[in-house]
């Protein structure tokens, strides 16, 4: 009996929520599992400054999109979060759960109209503040490099040559793999895109329907991609993005296609490695994708609201942004309109790779969302052998709407 | 003939039938290594490092980190996810054995029709697919203002548990012979004095039953947890360990780590108490 | 037992009625009814609505017009309807049958080491399958275990066994028998134990042999419980996700090949699709409904046959 009154006792003590503390505490929502660490010293800067805690709560990234969007319907979203750019954090905003970010201090001012445009409504409105930017290329293995007398490739064509010698020595050429259904596409064929289609002038003509997107340009990235199924490993469609990671980290593979968030996942890899871009083809020019990646905006039903847009001010104002950019993980290019020099050297090549050169944001994101899983679908077909680059694009243009297409 | 050799067959029994039994041994020992294998590979391999997990991945480590481990339990976040999920399941089970005690002697007592269809109707839970109601269940707990909380599984639990109880506690208090309870009746002793006093005590090894019975499908149960739970400090274990999974992503032998301390507890205790176990398992279908 | 009912007529004001024990029964019941029963049935009215909880109209079956109609979600639905199925039979086939074959071999009283293999064969059940998926998907990956494997003169089994449409599912499947199966087998060896041993006995005296009594003496008797693991094994599978979730995740890759009802459930209904993500809580009441009734016209039947045997 008595046994049941402490069973009883422990059950009451469960049910009862532990009383808040009554220091103001908000909670930040974000997709960087792996950034605990560091977002944890900038929000304990910001703390030292303001007095005001954020407690960061990352989600397991792929998961993301969908447990934010249940925590913001159950009334249970964090009071600040991060915010994807175009369509999917439109979205929130169009449901009333992202705040009209427009007239947070600083934002109008330190951002160039193009680092907005992510974030903006068709209205004008800001959904969220941008905080950061990522850029795509190819990290290579120097160690192998080296061992195997093969230089930096220039062109599309020097790039395939370098993965045949690699792939004659008996070293995988590279790490990527499908089994993720996201980085395929994200990493490795909108990666290499711009190089096909043009910047964002052309994209824009995609966009519009002048062009469509089953041109010479789209069958001829098609193709190109395709050509690289004999360069994975030969079980790249049960290989994960975590697996390509450890694959590149370990040497069992000499490239991997990526973004540059990863960079700090290989400080303590036992050789040394750097990254180029995806060379064009031979005659054609070499474009980068240059993501704008991350934002950060408040939730509408936050209690508070004066607290969360302080820091989002901060974040806006040169001075935030800059410590920002120096904790943030390597790899997270700062978006403010102001001279931040970067200290880490890899992230630093990663960036000067797109010098001189046109940057674009990842092709489907602003206008073709809806195409996200019907071509990564295609990609993973073209990659098995299961349809031809022709008719892979024919099938994701015939989706285009007919009204976008006017 | 079978007279002859009927006492010699028996003398020779024993040795002759584990011969005969020999393609049964060899079935279930290679299955035994099947079941086990896993269970092999996260252990030794939860004790090497990112970079040697590759070499044999089969076989011990050829140096024992207990990094992994250390990194992990120094994460406070880790023990306090442990907690939450020890409270949400003791407090649901403490809930389920005593909710269902109560009705389970009422309907063994009480017979006529209306008793006989509650009864149907509570074990029917048994077979329905719950999380078929998540939508429904998620706007529910909302409204209750759970959301969040760890308060928010233990009703979802304790009804998911509820049916169980009923179906394997009722019977056992039919078992139980009428003249105890009739002693105690004309003796002047209320209905729910004797369910106190008689009843309960009677009654603990049918509730370790139940409590076993429901233990594994709560603890492991990450469905919910993924549906009502966002804030951090209210995370269960599985639902961390999710969380986890981002942070050690390109580490496999901390994942690993992660992974063996989340399965520890309930290997440990099913390993002290497989007989329970086991029997709480059948207890639902069979009555045994 | 017999004389209870006579004393019951003898002293009535001692055996109170429904007011009474409905006291006690009440909170079991009010617990049950309000966080199952209801929000299932209340599931069923959903699927005529459109919109989240904030603003909800109604919109007759539309939701299911757009399920059977045909279309991407069609497509989809038949996909996992087909693939549960399939789902469903390996479990029968492997799990069940598996679990049968164990018994039989466990049920043996002159076996020894019973309760060890007992032991060892049900104990991935109380592992999380998050745990045990996470561990099979690392053993299943070519990556990791190609060169111990090729050393080893397995090279054959090296291959993205969960990467290709032809084996993901089958995969899938097959792990979580190897994890269900101690369920079976338990409630088979149980059920055995009421095979009387004089019966057997007797039998083997008369020259029956192992698979002879099996066939015409255990089997018989563990008839019921074979239609209870069925039952067991048919709504834990229309239900499955944990397995699909953690092996190849929540959009059954390759190219929906892993595809459940209860993933698809999960996707439209609890998640949304990436990398948009908003639910359609409407359309997945809908996949809810249907499979709810699916269920029932295959369990109330079997529970109803179950019962009044006893």
């Amino acid at each position: 009996m008595k046994k049941c009154i402490v069973f009883l006792l422990a059950a009451l003590m469960a049910i009862i929520p532990l009383a808040a503390s009554a220091e103001v505490s908000l909670t930040m929502g974000s997709w960087r599992a792996d950034d605990v660490q560091q977002m944890n010293n900038l929000l304990a800067l910001y703390k030292e400054k303001t007095g005001v805690e954020i407690v960061f709560q990352p989600i397991d990234p792929p998961q993301y999109n969908t447990i934010l969007r249940q925590y913001l319907e159950g009334g249970i979203g964090p009071d600040l979060m991060y915010a994807r750019s175009y369509a999917p954090g439109r979205e929130n905003y169009n449901a009333g759960y992202f705040f009209d970010c427009s007239d947070i201090p600083g934002l109008k001012d330190n951002f160039t109209p193009s680092s907005l445009e992510p974030w903006q409504n068709a209205d004008g409105t800001m959904f969220a503040v941008p905080f950061a930017a990522v850029s795509h290329s190819v990290y290579y293995n120097q160690n192998l490099f080296d061992e195997h007398n093969l230089a930096v490739p220039a062109t599309w064509e020097e790039f395939i040559a370098v993965c045949e010698a690699l792939k004659a020595a008996g070293i995988t050429p590279l790490a990527n793999g499908i089994a993720d259904n996201w980085d395929i596409l994200e990493v490795a064929f909108l990666n290499m895109l711009p190089n096909y289609v043009g910047g964002a002038a052309e994209r824009a003509l995609y966009e519009s329907g002048e062009k469509p997107l089953n041109d010479e340009a789209f069958v001829m990235a098609y193709t190109d991609f395709a050509s690289l199924a004999p360069f994975l490993d030969p079980g790249f469609s049960a290989i994960t993005y975590n697996d390509s990671q450890v694959m590149f980290a370990t040497e069992r593979a000499a490239m991997f296609m990526d973004g540059s968030w990863t960079c700090g996942t290989y400080d303590d890899v036992y050789f040394e490695w750097s990254v180029f871009a995806v060379p064009a083809r031979e005659g054609s020019e070499t474009r980068i994708c240059f993501h704008p990646d991350m934002a950060i905006t408040m939730n509408n039903a936050t209690e508070h609201p004066e607290e969360a847009q302080a820091f989002l001010a901060w974040l806006c104002s040169v001075e935030g942004a800059t410590e920002a950019s120096k904790v943030l993980p390597a790899g997270f290019f700062p978006m403010i309109n102001a001279a931040i020099t970067i200290d880490e050297p890899h992230a630093n090549a990663i960036l000067a790779l797109n010098e001189g050169k046109q940057t674009d944001a990842r092709f489907v994101w602003p206008v073709y969302l809806d195409l996200y899983t019907p071509m990564l679908e295609q990609l993973n077909a073209l990659l098995k052998g299961e349809t031809t680059p022709q008719a892979a694009a024919d099938f994701v243009n015939s989706l285009v709407q007919p009204a976008s297409a006017q | 003939m079978k007279d002859s050799m009927y006492p010699k067959e028996k003398r020779r029994s024993s040795l002759r039938m584990q011969n005969l039994h020999l393609p049964s041994h060899i079935l279930l020992i290679i299955w035994s290594f099947i079941a086990l294998f896993p269970i092999w590979i996260l252990f030794v391999n939860s004790f090497k490092t990112r970079f040697t997990i590759y070499d044999n991945p089969f076989w011990l480590p050829a140096k024992w980190n207990v990094g992994n481990y250390t990194a992990v339990l120094g994460n406070n976040d880790f023990l306090g996810y442990f907690k939450n999920s020890f409270m949400a399941v003791s407090s649901s089970i403490v809930l389920v054995l005593l909710l269902g005690s109560l009705a389970a002697y009422a309907l063994a007592h009480w017979r006529g029709r209306a008793s006989t269809a509650i009864y149907f109707t509570l074990i029917a839970g048994m077979m329905l697919p719950i999380r078929i109601a998540s939508i429904r269940l998620l706007e529910l707990v909302k409204a209750m203002g759970l959301l969040n909380t760890i308060g928010s599984l233990i009703p979802v639990y304790t009804a998911m548990g509820i049916p169980i109880a009923i179906f394997v506690l009722t019977e056992f208090v039919r078992q139980v012979p009428g003249e105890l309870t009739e002693a105690g009746l004309i003796d002047g002793a209320g209905r729910f004095h004797i369910f106190i006093r008689i009843m309960l005590p009677l009654l603990r090894p049918a509730m370790a039953t139940v409590a076993i019975y429901n233990l594994i499908p709560f603890w492991n149960d990450l469905w919910f947890p993924l549906i009502f739970i966002n804030k951090e400090n209210a995370k269960t274990l599985l639902l961390g360990v999710t969380r986890l999974f981002g942070q050690y992503q390109t580490d496999w032998s901390k994942v690993l780590a992660v992974l063996a301390l989340s399965a520890l507890p309930v290997i440990t205790l099913y390993v002290l108490l497989s007989k329970q176990f086991i029997k709480g398992m059948t207890a639902g279908a069979v009555k045994g | 037992m017999l004389l209870i009912p006579k004393k019951r007529r003898s002293i009535p004001a001692l055996y109170p009625g429904a007011p009474y024990w409905l006291r006690y029964i009440l909170p079991a019941l009010l617990v049950y009814l309000l966080f199952m029963a209801w929000p299932l049935l209340d599931s069923v009215r959903l699927s005529f609505y459109t919109g989240n909880a904030a603003n909800r109209s109604f919109t007759g079956f539309s939701n299911y017009v757009r399920l059977f109609a045909g279309g991407e979600v069609t497509d989809r639905y038949w996909g996992a309807f087909g693939q549960t199925w399939y789902f469903f039979a390996i479990h029968m086939l492997v799990q069940n049958v598996l679990g049968l074959l164990f018994a039989a071999m466990l049920s043996n009283a002159t076996l020894r080491g019973r309760q060890v293999y007992q032991t060892i064969i049900f104990l991935p059940t109380t592992l999380a399958i998050l745990v045990t998926g996470y561990l099979w998907k690392l053993i299943l990956n070519p990556l990791w275990t190609r060169d111990v494997l090729t050393g080893a003169g397995l090279g054959a089994l090296v291959y993205p066994w969960l990467g290709e449409a032809s084996t993901a599912l089958t995969a899938v499947s097959l792990v979580s028998c190897w994890q269900w199966v101690g369920i079976p087998t338990v409630m088979f060896v149980a059920a055995m134990g009421n095979v009387p041993g004089d019966l057997l006995e007797a039998a083997s005296i008369e020259g029956a042999n192992t698979w002879h009594q099996f066939r015409h003496i255990k089997l018989p008797i563990i008839m019921p419980v074979v239609g209870i693991v069925t039952i067991l094994t048919f709504v834990n599978n229309f239900n499955a996700f944990d397995a699909v979730f953690a092996m190849t995740g929540p959009n059954g890759p390759p190219n929906y090949k892993t595809d459940l009802i209860g993933t698809l459930f999960y996707r439209v209904g609890m998640a949304g699709q990436h990398p948009v993500a908003i639910p359609d809580t409407g359309l997945g009441a809908a996949i809810a409904t249907v499979t709810f009734f699916m269920l029932c016209c295959g369990v109330i039947p079997t529970l109803k046959r179950t019962q009044t045997k006893e």
